[in-house]
């Protein structure tokens, strides 16, 4: 058997806050992050709601200690941020202590900071400080200014498959434990609001105007975020050698392919329900062990549908508490995943379940509604958190209390 | 990793006669005024029907049909994992939506340059071309792009979740990139033939482009793929400790690499590396560089990999090892032996 | 409206790059979607970026576009209605 992944460090920045501590505290009081964007130079910035960290990227330079340091791009000051607690969580003083991987998850690199001086790099009479973001649109420049800075050398790489990526950053990162190839790697994603993406996602007409409601009738659509989240994966060797503190187990994952339409899911969620399947037979659970779903849920019209057709398929008619916190966090592209996978250790670590904001009616295509109250003190010993994007791709993790 | 890999099938499309029949490297000649190697594309209406031909871009036509002539020549139809590396994905539909939102400021966008801009729009589409509903990854990471991918699928198959994996890494160059990366000095700034990139003694190199795909499962093929070994960042000392280690965990010496296919590019500032390395391990070894072929670009390792399964199967090799670095940040290795 | 049909199919066939189709291969009143042309989800969205660009009109709700996007002559239809008599 395959030898087990532990999770043993977590550090996250979103809209709800700038450490884990703060985003369970803004969970529990459900207080959204979602508002307007004060960062974002853009012609719907009074009409899209977005949840944008508070921190300009100035305030995020002096928590990542890179004041006055050219070059690093919002995206990658949100990844450094986040980097840093999960190595302090973990108990890590010293990243270069031992050969580590660190997967990294970006949709469009440090996009935020190049997309204001594109036009100007593209002209030749124009010379000046802006030439150090030339290179920042590459997925690679926040990835290995993070891994420089704290160490991480014996793999280091970038995964861009949308709305899935740091999942499957995660599971990228647990196979190389797995299979030797290293003890430790560090995964996860960064996401800065751009409006790039902004005007992406409203071409494709998905964006709702008012706070997303996932899971509701009335849905319209989702509203962007930003962030960054990690996750410290360790092999139960190191795990016993360092006598790490473990605060999860990944016990299970998968990733599968829709092959159904380049943006849209198909509406039985075939895709979902073949990844939530695999993923918990890997983890050894079954359907009834699953007390907490964090679904997708990002509030457009397909994937709310499909998604729920899948639990539906894959629960029948005992579906589990689930709950979509898209609506505290906004949808975070390649952060969303590993955001996601640390809220799954945290509804297991607090025996709690976050509520699914801005819910008020069921949807008449489903049986199922979400959980709108925290619930607290009830058994949570696995979660499956999920995670589905554009590409017809699809990552399901499955994430458990660790029994040590 | 324990276990045997092998290589299946393969396909390329490149500045070279890459794409049909049999390979016979070519010296290619820049017309200028640019440093750049375009690749010589294939008619693609015989592999994507009309109607979804139309809203693709060039990167996405490139990188689909190098997938789909390398399941042909594999004789698969539907990989159990597909697993790609772009640097760059679709620049054009990039660019494109950049200057979109720009010129209709941020009203009346069309979506599809968005959509296609993603980089693991080309995944998608060759699992929606393939029925395949099984793994899907993208990693875009300059030289750890296509390096990653064959990892993963290599993973796939030591962990019995895949008995064929289609691996494979796209990229193409723009005139709008192409000026971007002048600024960073990426490219030489006189007209230099390929034949002349390693005597012109100036920094910067040739620009290329491409897209090559290969299948690889657990069943002998066409060649053997003993391993990869990436190497981030190193000094000289731990470059060549790695390949030391490389050669040793796979049992072969120095002097059973028959062939090195080297990925030396012409800019003073980097080759050392590879002359180095060639000096100290291989002085008596036949060498072979790719990049007067194929140009420089992030996934050039693969155009790599493709020329030397060609090389090993027509000329009867044993053991082949490619090496190859991307502005002296990523480095890696590639084993290759006959079956 | 013959010549705004006319028109309508025109730039059509140049938005969504249909290259071996001409104007007169389109009926006015066959489906766009599915069967007729064989368009798509993403194509309606282009669609609605022609009238805006073009026609100044904007579509806000996917579900209303739909109905305008049926066919030539819907399109038509509904263009003709939005334009000062």
């Amino acid at each position: 058997m395959a030898e087990q992944v532990f999770i043993t460090g977590m550090g996250m920045v979103t809209a709800i806050g700038n450490n884990v501590q703060e985003n369970l505290q803004s969970l529990r009081l459900q207080r959204s992050g979602l508002g307007y964007t004060r960062h974002i130079d853009t012609i719907h910035k009074a009409v899209l709601p977005v949840a944008e960290v508070t921190a300009t990227t100035q305030e995020l330079a002096a928590m990542a200690g890179k004041e006055n340091v050219p070059g690093y791009s919002r995206t990658t000051l949100l990844g450094l941020v986040a980097m840093q607690e999960a190595l302090r969580s973990a108990g890590i003083n010293d990243a270069r202590e031992m050969p580590a991987a660190f997967i990294n998850a970006s949709t469009v690199g440090g996009m935020c900071d190049t997309e204001k001086v594109y036009f100007d790099i593209l002209d030749p009479e124009k010379d000046g400080a802006f030439l150090q973001f030339i290179d920042t649109l590459d997925c690679a420049d926040c990835t290995q200014r993070i891994a420089d800075d704290v160490g991480i050398r014996e793999y280091v790489t970038t995964i861009s498959t949308a709305c899935s990526s740091s999942a499957n950053a995660l599971m990228y990162g647990a196979r190389l434990i797995q299979q030797g190839l290293v003890q430790r790697a560090v995964c996860g994603g960064t996401e800065a609001l751009t409006r790039f993406t902004i005007n992406g996602f409203n071409s494709l007409k998905n964006i709702d105007k008012q706070p997303c409601r996932p899971f509701d009738q009335q849905r319209n659509g989702l509203n962007l975020g930003e962030g960054a989240a990690y996750l410290v994966l360790e092999s139960a060797s190191l795990v016993r050698q360092r006598q790490s503190k473990v605060l999860a187990t990944l016990s299970g994952w998968c990733n599968t392919n829709e092959a159904f339409h380049p943006t849209a899911p198909s509406p039985e969620g075939d895709g979902a329900y073949e990844a939530m399947k695999e993923a918990l037979a890997m983890s050894g659970r079954t359907a009834d062990d699953v007390q907490y779903v964090n679904v997708h849920g990002t509030a457009t019209l397909n994937n709310d549908l499909s998604e729920g057709k899948a639990l539906e398929r894959l629960f029948g008619d005992k579906v589990p508490r689930f709950s979509s916190t898209k609506p505290f966090t906004g949808h975070t592209l390649a952060a969303a995943g590993a955001i996601e996978a640390i809220f799954s250790v945290l509804a297991i670590r607090g025996q709690l379940i976050f509520p699914n904001l801005h819910f008020s009616e069921k949807m008449e295509e489903l049986n199922i509604v979400p959980e709108t109250q925290l619930i607290t003190g009830v058994p949570v010993r696995n979660v499956i958190s999920n995670s589905f994007g554009f590409g017809g791709n699809n990552a399901s993790l499955v994430i458990s209390q660790y029994e040590g | 990793m324990k276990g045997k890999y092998y290589i299946q099938g393969s396909a390329a499309i490149s500045p070279q006669e890459s794409f049909f029949g049999s390979f016979t490297p070519q010296m290619p000649v820049v017309e200028g005024p640019l440093n750049r190697l375009r690749a010589k594309e294939p008619d693609y209406s015989g592999f994507i029907t009309p109607n979804n031909l139309r809203r693709m871009s060039r990167v996405l036509k490139m990188g689909l049909v190098a997938a789909l002539k390398c399941l042909q020549n594999s004789d698969i139809a539907i990989p159990d994992a597909i697993v790609t590396g772009t640097g760059r994905g679709s620049l054009q539909d990039t660019e494109r939506f950049l200057h979109n939102i720009r010129d209709y400021a941020e009203t009346a966008l069309n979506p599809t340059p968005f959509i296609q801009s993603t980089y693991n729009s080309v995944n998608g589409l060759i699992a929606l071309q393939q029925k395949c509903t099984r793994y899907n990854n993208t990693f875009v990471h300059r030289g750890f792009s296509f390096e990653h991918a064959l990892l993963d699928g290599m993973m796939q198959l030591a962990e019995g979740r895949a008995d064929v994996a289609l691996v494979g890494a796209f990229d193409e160059m723009t005139d709008e990139h192409f000026y971007i990366k002048s600024r960073l000095g990426m490219w030489k700034t006189a007209l230099t033939q390929p034949a002349d990139l390693f005597t012109s003694g100036t920094t910067g190199t040739l620009s290329g482009e491409g897209a090559a795909f290969f299948t690889i499962g657990t069943t002998p093929g066409i060649a053997r793929l003993d391993g990869i070994r990436m190497v981030y960042k190193p000094s000289r000392q731990e470059l060549h400790a790695a390949l030391e280690s490389f050669l040793a965990q796979h049992r072969v010496a120095v002097t059973d690499i028959d062939l090195l296919i080297s990925g030396q590019n012409g800019d003073t500032r980097y080759d050392q590396f590879y002359q180095q390395l060639t000096r100290q391990f291989f002085p008596q070894t036949a060498v072979q560089y790719f990049k007067p072929l194929c140009g420089e670009y992030e996934t050039a390792g693969a155009f790599a990999l493709w020329m030397a399964v060609q090389t090993l199967q027509a000329q009867g090799l044993q053991h082949v090892l490619v090496y190859n670095h991307f502005f002296g940040e990523q480095h890696t290795f590639f084993l290759l032996s006959a079956v | 409206m013959e010549a705004l049909k006319l028109k309508l199919k025109q730039q059509i066939i140049e938005a969504l790059n249909l290259q071996d189709t001409k104007p007169e291969d389109i009926d006015d009143n066959a489906p766009l979607f599915g069967e007729g042309l064989g368009l798509d989800s993403i194509d309606s969205l282009e669609l609605m970026v022609l009238l805006e660009r073009h026609y100044h009109i904007k579509v806000e709700d996917p579900r209303e576009g739909r109905k305008i996007l049926q066919s030539v002559q819907s399109m038509a239809e509904f263009i003709q209605s939005k334009q000062p008599a």
